[in-house]
């Protein structure tokens, strides 16, 4: 048997050892490797393996979120792209496209960027790389714009997780509904939940790697978030209960409280 | 995918709930990070929805999609490892690898098995060169045919068959010993 012949052989075995044939094909390697026991060896090596392989917990796993909320996530996110074009943000740039809501980071660095530019000549300057900042036509040193963006991320964060922290109390103490017994009214609850949980898309697209640290609890105070936000304006009190077992199972406020100090430094 | 095209955003749900869950498994099998997966789905839906006019409207959306999401994939685990390079020894980049689970998960210890398996198969996938890990992770956590691999991937398909030949091979050499 060639070896050209044997590899193409091979490359059958493997191909079978990973379901990837069917009829005739499959029926043939399976009957050469039956007679080649090399390649019968190949075979079950390769099953072994892959059967190993198929344990791998990311072939079951499902995502954290569910689909409205990573629908809002998505709605969040081209609406922010649309606003940013429609205010001729060069979105070519990535780091300016990861940054639309930066705008106060945008008019802090071009304040900094027209004091580069205007300060005394004779003043030594250290070799950096020159970005462009939104309309203005002024270079601003990259790392000086990264420090910025990670500063504007931690304090976005911060705030977000205040107002959740806020949200999560009001929750606690909610008003009874009128006329209707063992009914509470949480309809401007549900509605902050979901202005807060388009602001959370918007914090995931930008500066994530710079929070990385706050990320479980950010999901866990999503998951509570997404339960107020899918409550009717008139809940039912048990309703309400399991949100707030689940509060406090998960120790949410104080967590948040631990995260917004780290956060605020 | 045409109401999509026409700016109509209430097609997108429809989509995303075909599509979310096997995208999301496969950018999981890149990133091993349940939120950069996550938020790696949520990109290429948006990709989608800004690129929808572009669609050709006679190929199918599932390999499309799947498409945006190797490339995007790819990109922001380049960007993680460059950043992980600068940050943390080499010995350090498996990470934490905690992937949700669903509620046919198995039992504890096969869990437990299946967690050390889990690192052992990133590390191995991240020693694939780039073609042979991308036709092994649309075989293996999307169980895509080799005709939907080559279609997706936009190789012949020789090349997707001795690509995933040598990706078998090379897992079992580093793979052999986990028994």
């Amino acid at each position: 048997m060639s070896s050209l012949f044997h590899h193409r052989w091979r490359q059958r075995t493997s191909l079978l050892a990973l379901g990837a044939l069917a009829g005739d094909e499959a029926a043939a390697a399976q009957a050469h490797a039956e007679g080649c026991p090399a390649c019968a060896e190949d075979l079950a090596r390769l099953r072994q393996t892959l059967e190993l392989a198929a344990l791998d917990p990311v072939r079951r796993a499902e995502p954290p979120l569910g689909m409205p909320a990573l629908l809002a996530r998505v709605n969040a996110r081209v609406d922010a792209l649309a606003r940013n074009e429609s205010a001729h943000r060069p979105l070519q740039t990535p780091r300016v496209m990861r940054a639309a809501w930066l705008v106060p980071a945008g008019a802090l660095a071009a304040g900094l960027a027209a004091f580069f530019m205007f300060r005394p000549a004779s003043t030594p300057t250290a070799p950096t790389t020159p970005v462009i900042v939104a309309e203005r036509r002024v270079a601003v040193p990259e790392e000086m714009l990264g420090r910025m963006e990670r500063s504007v991320a931690r304090e976005q964060t911060a705030r977000y997780l205040d107002d959740a922290q806020d949200l999560l109390l009001t929750v606690t103490a909610p008003r009874p509904c009128a006329r209707q017994t063992r009914r509470v009214d949480v309809g401007q609850e549900a509605e902050r939940s979901r202005d807060l949980l388009a602001r959370r898309a918007m914090l995931v697209g930008s500066g994530g790697e710079d929070v990385a640290s706050v990320r479980p609890v950010l999901r866990d105070v999503e998951y509570v978030l997404r339960e107020v936000a899918s409550l009717p304006s008139c809940a039912r009190e048990r309703d309400l209960q399991a949100i707030q077992r689940e509060v406090s199972r998960r120790n949410l406020l104080m967590k948040i409280d631990l995260m917004t100090r780290e956060l605020k430094g | 995918m045409g109401r999509l095209a026409r700016g109509d955003r209430e097609a997108l749900a429809p989509l995303m709930e075909r599509h979310h869950r096997r995208l999301y498994r496969l950018a999981l099998s890149y990133l091993r990070d349940p939120d950069d997966a996550l938020d790696a789905v949520q990109e290429v839906f948006v990709k989608a929805y800004q690129n929808a006019a572009r669609w050709d409207g006679g190929s199918e959306v599932g390999p499309w999609l799947t498409r945006i999401a190797v490339n995007h994939s790819i990109d922001r685990y380049r960007r993680g490892r460059r950043r992980l390079a600068a940050e943390a020894p080499l010995d350090e980049e498996a990470g934490d690898h905690d992937p949700r689970l669903s509620a046919d998960a198995p039992s504890p210890e096969r869990r437990l098995l299946g967690r050390e398996v889990g690192e052992r198969i990133a590390s191995a996938l991240r020693g694939l060169p780039e073609r042979q890990r991308e036709v092994f992770v649309l075989r293996h956590y999307d169980e895509m045919t080799l005709e939907d691999i080559a279609r997706t991937l936009e190789l012949s398909l020789g090349t997707v068959k001795s690509s995933l030949h040598r990706a078998v091979h090379r897992m079992r050499e580093r793979l052999e010993g986990l028994r």
